[in-house]
């Protein structure tokens, strides 16, 4: 039988419950068992008649990306939805307002542009949400209702779904909302079915795992939380906030500690004081907060001080596109601080990897001494995936300094010892016998300031080497290669959120006989040479789609390698399209050597 | 009695010293301030009021920013984290909140405090964080040699204020009353025994502890704060001073011209760990 694979938008103005229904629907299809990635699409401003879009993708397999066509477009408000219809697919449904509540102008009902290939469904959304929740306002529950009853979703889920959610508003309004769906879901029912979308039985998941649904700064927060986070400091900013707003609740329940402080220099200043003390500490922010935090980073960096900063790319440069997405703070995440910057960055790819990378980053401080910095961006920040965890527990290692060795009697405790693998056993405020001073300037094994030639060059080296360990970090991926082995056309090299659109983009190209493969760089810094060149060595012509204007991951990757790529280098404000990935990967494949030589 | 009535001589001096106990809390690195600096008597007031308190050396952390005050940590035996121009409070800040236990002093100048540190000051005393800051104000940016401060006084010619410096200097402590800290002192480096007791006050406080500490640069100011100024200017609070009287407090540290020493304030309300524990509970939480 043929897998699940159903995309499904829902389009409306701010108000009319379009994020909230897409939210019911991807929880839904989640505790069904089904495998999600969802993305809403929002406005800047808190009200207003903003354009809402929620896109949820269902599948039987974990997806990687959202398709750029949906099977099924439902419009709450038909002034935003028209310019949208063209991206429901041939032979795909569209769910609209039959009866508008006054006279439509000319033009401006979604029924006059739904394409000739388009099957309509128009119900009368508000009259079934007056009859039977006594208001207009259950609309898009009514919707949710009509797309289970018309895909032949069972209603149970999002009953429960939608009692879960407004729970805290009172047994009316659940009772009122489920009216409402029932009167949709009925309707659905009763209608005329779509005969080439369908939801297929699911087999019974492993005992071994469960699997939740998780947005990327909730999976970051699960992240913190299984790796024993001691320690938050924070400054709202979009679209970090959410990780600090969801610690905020978790992080008291377990004892643990979240300051917001002053200013995102403080939030960075006070994690290196706390993992100076010895605690797991982190911050969250985005583009303009990591700039502030960069000399605070560059002070770690020197004084080997452990702590994590996740940073959520959006639109820059400056204030930027605070809620659309954009990988362009590679930069200034790998070269940000003064100096030699050393520190590990690492980016996640998915919304599983959001989880894996934050409680390993943390291992990775301690272990390597080191600020760790994890880039996600607005769109991995905000979209839905399901994820398996394990059931056995976390899978992160929940102490992983270097132990110390004792002390011989009289001996004085070297902070920056210089050892064979760099990393010097590090003491913390409260071991006896330990006192040293940790500091900014350059220094000595003591920890005393030295700006003597010999010792500078000796520190830059331990603090280069000692990061070399982390590319063998145990259970990480540090890069990983998908698709054809051997010789290919075309390699796909990405990094962060845009490398599920590459893999989406190269299983599409393999299906149209393009010999293809994609590797995703999970760590940036210090950077996997020896797998990335093999892999670009595999490649007649190495393709890196990336989401900012000046082609940052290739230009990292080609001064690192000193070999040519191919950029596409995007600033759409949202995901990379497949289908522009696919176009490129076409072209190439047709023409790799003068793709080379332009 | 004063120490014009009775001889002091050095040997007598260096054995009270040695047997004292408070070099243990020395460094083996010799202080790199000029000689005369009214620094070193804050290095030995604050070796004073630790071995005064009994405090176990792996149990307190210094923390400083970045100037000839901020090189204090290296001095002393104890933990230290000379961190960044201006960003000792934070810092101080986040070492407090990984644990409690620790005793957390806090050193910076008058320039790393009240100009690019400043924003600071006012977010670890309103939450008063159970830290003692120990702001060393020399009036000068000396470790840059010479330029002017928010502290300056005006009509001081520096490298920056070649014609002198004609803004109006800030008042820290009125500054300081009015964000909220719960501790708020004033000494003068040319008072160490005064020094010394208010040093250990301040660090028996518990909650945000603000300590100004007057100095002479001997090197870069040879005009405003010297010793022979700030010497006749500075006198005590008056007698029946009432240190839980804000409005007294405000009143005092109004007058720049005379400098009165002594505790200004002091009051008692939840350290920021404090509220930690209360929000856990209130989450039903626990480690």
């Amino acid at each position: 039988m043929k897998a699940t694979d159903i995309q499904i938008a829902l389009c409306g103005s701010a108000g009319d419950g379009t994020i909230a229904a897409g939210d019911i629907l991807r929880n839904a299809v989640a505790r069904a068992g089904y495998r999600v990635i969802s993305f809403d699409v929002y406005p800047p401003e808190i009200r207003g008649f903003g354009k809402c879009i929620s896109r949820v993708r269902i599948t039987t397999e974990q997806s990687y990306a959202l398709k750029r066509q949906s099977d099924v477009f439902v419009s709450l408000d038909d002034s935003h939805a028209i310019p949208h219809v063209g991206e429901v697919r041939p032979d795909g449904a569209v769910i609209f307002e039959s009866q508008p509540v006054a006279t439509v102008a000319e033009g401006h009902h979604i029924s006059g542009h739904i394409h000739p290939g388009h099957i309509p469904y128009g119900i009368p959304l508000r009259e079934l949400s007056e009859k039977s929740t006594g208001g207009g306002r259950s609309r898009n529950l009514v919707v949710l209702g009509y797309i289970a009853g018309l895909l032949g979703l069972a209603p149970e889920h999002f009953l429960s779904i939608i009692e879960k959610k407004f729970t805290k508003q009172g047994s009316e309004v659940v009772s009122r909302n489920q009216a409402g769906f029932h009167a949709g879901f009925q309707a659905g029912t009763a209608t005329f079915k779509l005969d080439n979308v369908f939801f297929t039985p699911l087999g019974t998941p492993h005992g071994s795992e469960q699997v939740v649904m998780l947005s990327g700064n909730a999976a970051v927060a699960q992240g913190c939380m299984d790796a024993h986070l001691d320690t938050f400091f924070g400054y709202p900013i979009t679209p970090a906030t959410s990780i600090m707003e969801r610690l905020a609740v978790a992080l008291p329940k377990r004892g643990a500690r979240l300051l917001q402080t002053e200013d995102e220099i403080s939030a960075m200043a006070a994690s290196i004081g706390a993992g100076f003390a010895g605690a797991r500490a982190a911050t969250a922010t985005s583009g303009p907060g990591l700039a502030l935090m960069s000399e605070m980073i560059g002070l770690a960096t020197m004084a080997e001080v452990p702590c994590v900063v996740f940073v959520s790319q959006r639109g820059g440069p400056s204030t930027g596109m605070p809620t659309k997405t954009e990988q362009s703070d590679l930069n200034a995440a790998l070269y940000g601080s003064p100096g030699d910057s050393q520190h590990i960055v690492i980016a996640p790819t998915n919304v599983e990897g959001c989880y894996r990378c934050a409680g390993k980053a943390f291992e990775m401080a301690e272990r390597y001494q080191t600020p760790v910095i994890v880039l996600l961006d607005l769109y991995l920040s905000n979209r839905y995936e399901t994820v398996t965890l394990a059931v056995s527990g976390p899978p992160f290692n929940l102490n992983a300094n270097k132990p110390r060795p004792r002390l011989e009697a009289g001996e004085v405790y070297k902070r920056y010892a210089l050892t064979d693998d760099g990393i010097s056993p590090r003491a913390i405020p409260g071991d006896a016998g330990c006192m040293h001073v940790i500091t900014g300037l350059e220094h000595n094994e003591l920890g005393r300031p030295s700006d003597q030639e010999e010792m500078h060059a000796a520190m830059s080296r331990k603090r280069h080497d000692k990061l070399l360990g982390a590319l063998q970090h145990p259970d990480f991926t540090v890069s990983k290669r998908f698709g054809d082995p051997g010789r290919v056309k075309v390699g796909l090299l990405s990094w962060g959120s845009t490398f599920g659109e590459c893999l989406e983009a190269m299983f599409m190209a393999q299906a149209e006989g393009i010999p293809c493969a994609a590797m995703k760089v999970v760590m940036l810094a210090p950077f996997p040479v020896q797998p990335v060149a093999d892999f670009m060595a595999d490649c007649d012509v190495v393709l890196v789609p990336e989401c900012n204007y000046e082609g940052q991951f290739a230009h990292l990757v080609q001064g690192i390698l000193a070999k040519p790529v191919v950029r596409l280098s995007r600033v759409p404000g949202s995901p990379m399209p497949v289908e522009a990935i696919l176009g490129e990967v076409r072209r190439l494949a047709r023409g790799a050597v003068t793709a080379i030589a332009s | 009695m004063s120490i014009m009535e009775r001889p002091v001589f050095v040997d007598d001096k260096l054995r009270e010293v040695r047997q004292s106990g408070r070099l243990e809390y020395r460094s083996r690195s010799l202080p790199t301030w000029c000689p005369g600096c009214g620094y070193f008597s804050i290095v030995e007031g604050v070796t004073y009021a630790c071995n005064e308190m009994g405090i176990a050396k792996e149990q307190a952390v210094v923390v400083s920013g970045i100037g000839c005050s901020s090189r204090f940590p290296f001095f002393v035996d104890l933990f230290g984290f000379h961190t960044l121009h201006g960003r000792v409070l934070p810092v101080a800040t986040g070492v407090k909140t990984a644990n409690d236990k620790l005793t957390v002093i806090a050193v910076g100048g008058d320039g790393d405090g009240f100009a690019i540190g400043g924003g600071h000051i006012s977010h670890a005393a309103k939450r008063n964080v159970d830290i003692t800051y120990l702001l060393f104000d020399n009036g000068i940016y000396g470790l840059t040699k010479g330029q002017t401060s928010p502290l300056s006084a005006v009509g001081l010619r520096t490298s920056t204020s070649p014609f002198d410096n004609m803004e109006q200097p800030l008042n820290p402590l009125m500054m300081v009353l009015a964000y909220g800290a719960s501790w708020v002192g004033q000494a003068y480096a040319g008072r160490p025994d005064h020094l010394r007791e208010m040093i250990t006050k301040a660090i028996a406080h518990r909650g945000f502890s603000y300590l100004h500490i007057l100095s002479p640069c001997v090197t870069f100011d040879k005009t405003s704060k010297t010793y022979v100024n700030l010497g006749l200017r500075v006198r005590e609070l008056p007698s029946g001073h009432d240190a839980t009287d804000l409005m007294a407090a405000l009143h005092q540290a109004r007058d720049q011209e005379s400098l009165a020493i002594g505790l200004y304030y002091q009051e008692s309300r939840p350290t920021l760990n404090a509220t930690f524990e209360q929000l856990v509970a209130k989450a039903g939480g626990g480690r």
